[in-house]
């Protein structure tokens, strides 16, 4: 592999490279604001300015201090060039550190922050503002220019789900970039130039695609935020656990950002992948952390006749009383393309060793818009996996309803919220003997169900999910549970001790469950 | 049980077989000078052996220190020895800023020198004084607590706290100075030197203060470095080692003092170090009162280790900025680790730092003089009566902040 020398240090770069992405690949940042390995250069922020040794440099007349004769004398300086789009040669020696290029740097930071408003304190940004950064890093100084800043538009809004400062925006263009490339929709433009720059909307227009967010998420100042996000919480008291989005079959991986004080979540933000999602989500999957949220069962309910709330241990019991009257051969298991692999496990499990029939179900979602982006038509995050954990495919909600008024099925326990059917569809299985919900949010199973026992949400639990790839892909827990609540696997295995049974999901089965499907498949 | 035969000596007289008396004081104990333990094993008066344990007061103050930014580091400095903390507090800043390279500028070192002094003046008052009244003498107590109040009143005004004044900044003070600084410095000399002088006169000739300390706790040189004793204990034992001679820090070389140093190594030779050294302190501060200018700059001039004016931050971007890293993030010392050492109160103060590049420190390791001083005081005890451990401890001035390990 071909390699050139960074400060010193022995970069290998692929032919085709800049000095930025071969830098970037090796973990060692170059000062930038307008490069992003997912988009193309446009090397407009002259941030990334280094110097390349040369055997015959390129030297621009200068100025400079002698001390000597105490005037400025003229002299020679190295031109500097940008990092991100300067191709990488074998051998070459290039310095982003050298007294050149780090005073360029900060010059150009002076640049960039001469009419930045103060706007720190109640800027989302703050924290992870790479303005915040890079000050430190290159500039280090206070201010020199102290006349009155120009004054832009402020808060405007560009769509549902993104409003632009344009007094914090350094005009680095890569928002117009993510939705000109990534998209696919020249939604955003640039306006003007020098103190009257903006990024505007096409006329017409409004930022309303799928993938809005990503605007934000690109953007590095805090002049386009999230409205979901804004004035919500400062990410300096927010920690990140990797994890899977359950919006669709991709898998995108993402963060899960949580406040661990309040045990709550705040956001997703895409985890970079080259295999999955690159580096980017679509906005149902940004937003899809809000079920952790929302909409949740935070206690178990009764129905009988009327309905009851009850602690989720009093759920388990009760659901156990009720399927002990059912003949085990009669029950119907619903597993949930929206739960992990072990809960899916676990739950298959409950159907073999606990009641010992082999009536699996699969509840899922009825699909979504896909695209050729990242959206997967299936809109459930884990179909292959519980599929998996069943040994094979699972038979869809409307075949449970036939079994049900056919009589072979008298008693139903389900996972999940999710079902494609609503609960007019699902009625008859009101009538049964028991129809057990484990579930962590509202939906048309638990509406149906007469026990609803809660369960923990992905944000609660560690799970793996398998996208439509086949990849398994592990999600880590975020928060904890509401008090008393448990992970579904967890609290299946105490509704077969409450049957007098066992089911336990050791990790080595989940490994086992996933390790062979792969192999045939 | 031994035969009884055994227990007759040559002349046939019985000796009963005795085991000694074991004896724990502390650790809460009026004499002990905070919660510390000693275990005694005692043959009548005699203290055959002695076990020292430190350790009542553990507050974990270097892991503490792992949690918050390296700024948020001095309220911990400043309860090691709280009889002293200014110059805790400066000990501090110079091991930081000695990990940065920088140098904070003339007007701050000569300001740090007056405030330190002001605290060694302090803290040797507190010392001497405790042990005069121990020994009966209340008179002098209260005379050196009232100079003590003198020096505490001067350093309220500066800081705006008597003890834990959590002034030191990394690249400067809090504060400049007031501008009653030099005229009440100039005032408190000839009052301490007084006070003194009067202490002196009272105990110095006293037989029973004589007899008390004279050859009482004697520390051998020999005992003293193998112990890594430091401070006026190492110099009464006639070791002339002083960091501020030894290894000068904000511009100790340029005043002119003495070490003052003993001869035995006794309990009466650690009293009169203490007193000379107070002297001495005297002359340091006439000389740094003198020098020191009305106006200039007191921290450095680098907007990425000193927080900006907060007119500044309010105006302008890069203030706030620097504001904002200094104060959620800290200040960021290179990766790297330093030895910073001073002269403390009761010796050498060293902070053994260590960073990773982040706004937290990675290790604040102390060497607190005072635990080494306090091992060293187990031999000086030993085969002594009882009641000169009073004395004897009280002269090594064990301060139980420095001795949480």
């Amino acid at each position: 592999m071909p390699s050139f020398k960074l400060d010193g240090q022995e970069i290998p770069f692929e032919p085709g490279d800049t000095i930025m992405r071969a830098a970037w690949r090796q973990g060692i940042e170059i000062p930038h604001y307008c490069w992003h390995p997912g988009l193309s250069v446009a090397a407009n922020c002259r941030m990334c300015l280094v110097e390349i040794k040369a055997e015959r440099p390129m030297l621009l007349p200068t100025l400079a201090w002698d001390e000597s004769k105490k005037e400025f004398v003229p002299s020679t300086k190295p031109k500097l060039q940008p990092a991100c789009q300067q191709a990488a040669v074998e051998g070459q020696e290039v310095f982003a550190k050298s007294k050149e290029a780090t005073h360029a740097q900060g010059s150009v930071q002076e640049f960039l922050l001469l009419n930045h408003p103060v706007d720190c304190p109640i800027c989302d940004q703050a924290g992870e503002c790479k303005l915040q950064d890079y000050w430190e890093t290159s500039q280090g100084k206070l201010k020199r220019k102290m006349t009155e800043p120009v004054h832009k538009p402020k808060g405007v809004t560009f769509g549902p789900t993104i409003v632009y400062d344009a007094e914090r925006c350094i005009m680095c263009t890569r928002c117009i970039r993510v939705n000109d490339e990534v998209v696919g929709d020249h939604v955003l433009d640039m306006r003007e130039r020098g103190n009257k720059n903006e990024i505007v909307l096409s006329p017409g227009r409004q930022l309303d695609h799928d993938y809005t967010l990503m605007s934000e998420h690109v953007c590095p100042v805090g002049a386009l935020t999230s409205k979901d996000f804004r004035f919500k919480a400062r990410v300096w008291f927010l920690r990140a656990a990797p994890s899977v989005c359950q919006g669709c079959a991709t898998g995108c991986n993402d963060f899960v950002d949580f406040d661990p004080r309040k045990n709550t979540v705040y956001r997703l933000r895409p985890r970079d992948n080259e295999a999955v999602n690159k580096f980017w989500m679509c906005d149902d999957g940004m937003m899809s952390y809000t079920r952790v949220h929302q909409d949740r069962v935070t206690q178990g309910v009764i129905r009988n006749g009327e309905s009851k709330s009850i602690t989720a241990a009093e759920a388990v019991a009760t659901a156990a009383k009720y399927l002990a009257k059912a003949e085990g051969k009669k029950v119907g298991v619903v597993l949930s393309a929206q739960h992990s692999t072990e809960d899916n496990l676990a739950a298959a499990k409950l159907a073999k060793d606990v009641f010992g029939t082999d009536k699996l179900y699969l509840a899922a979602l009825g699909g979504w818009k896909a695209d050729k982006i990242l959206r997967h038509a299936d809109n459930n995050p884990n179909r292959a996996g519980a599929e998996r954990a069943a040994g094979g495919a699972l038979k869809p909600v409307s075949e449970l309803l036939k079994d049900v008024a056919s009589g072979a099925v008298e008693a139903v326990v389900a996972l999940g919220w999710a079902s494609a059917e609503d609960a007019e569809t699902l009625a008859p299985l009101r009538k049964l003997v028991a129809t057990v919900s484990l579930s962590s949010n509202i939906g048309a199973l638990t509406e149906v169900a007469s026990v609803v026992i809660p369960v923990a949400s992905f944000a609660e639990v560690d799970g793996t999910f398998v996208n439509a790839k086949g990849m398994a892909q592990k999600a880590v827990r975020a928060i904890s549970a509401p008090a008393g609540i448990k992970g579904a696997a967890e609290t299946i295995s105490d509704l077969a001790k409450a049957l007098g049974k066992s089911v336990a999901v050791a990790p080595a089965d989940v490994q086992r469950v996933l390790a062979t499907q792969e192999a045939s498949a | 049980m031994e035969p009884m035969e055994d227990s007759f000596d040559e002349e046939g007289v019985l000796e009963l077989p005795v085991d000694p008396m074991r004896l724990y004081m502390g650790p809460s104990h009026p004499a002990m000078h905070g919660t510390i333990r000693m275990v005694l094993d005692l043959d009548g008066e005699v203290i055959q052996a002695l076990d020292i344990q430190p350790g009542y007061l553990h507050r974990g103050f270097e892991k503490s220190c792992e949690r918050g930014t390296w700024a948020q580091v001095y309220p911990y400095v400043d309860r090691l020895n709280y009889v002293s903390p200014m110059l805790n507090n400066v000990g501090f800043s110079l091991a930081v800023e000695k990990l940065l390279g920088i140098k904070v500028p003339e007007r701050c070192e000569q300001y740090r020198v007056i405030l330190g002094e002001l605290a060694r003046i302090a803290d040797h008052l507190t010392c001497n004084g405790a042990m005069t009244m121990e020994l009966g003498a209340f008179t002098p107590f209260l005379w050196f607590l009232k100079v003590r109040d003198w020096v505490w009143d001067i350093l309220e005004e500066e800081t705006g706290a008597r003890m834990t004044h959590s002034f030191g900044r990394i690249g400067g003070m809090a504060k400049p100075p007031t501008a009653n600084l030099k005229p009440k410095v100039r005032a408190l000399v000839p009052e301490v030197l007084a006070v003194i002088a009067e202490c002196e006169k009272v105990v110095l000739r006293n037989r029973i203060f004589m007899d008390r300390l004279l050859g009482v706790g004697v520390l051998t040189k020999e005992n003293a470095m193998e112990y890594g004793v430091t401070g006026p204990m190492l110099r009464s034992t006639g070791i002339d080692y002083d960091v501020r001679k030894a290894h000068p820090y904000s511009g100790y070389e340029t005043y002119d003092f003495d070490v003052p140093v003993g001869h035995d190594g006794d309990t009466y030779d650690r009293f009169l170090v203490r007193m000379e050294e107070m002297r001495q302190s005297c002359r340091i501060l006439e000389q740094a009162a003198g020098r020191i200018a009305e106006e200039g700059p007191i921290n450095v001039d680098d907007p990425r280790i000193v927080l900006p004016e907060k007119s500044a931050v309010y105006d302008t971007i890069e203030a706030t900025i620097a504001h904002f890293k200094m104060v959620m993030e800290g200040l960021k010392p290179p990766k790297g680790e330093v030895y910073g050492f001073t002269e403390a109160g009761n010796g050498e103060l060293g902070f053994y730092i260590v960073s990773d590049g982040s706004g937290t420190p990675y290790r604040v390791r102390c060497r607190p003089p005072c635990f080494l001083n306090l091992k060293a005081s187990e031999d000086m005890i030993r085969g002594g009566m009882i009641a000169d451990i009073i004395p004897t401890f009280g002269s090594v001035n064990m301060i139980g902040g420095e001795c949480d390990r």
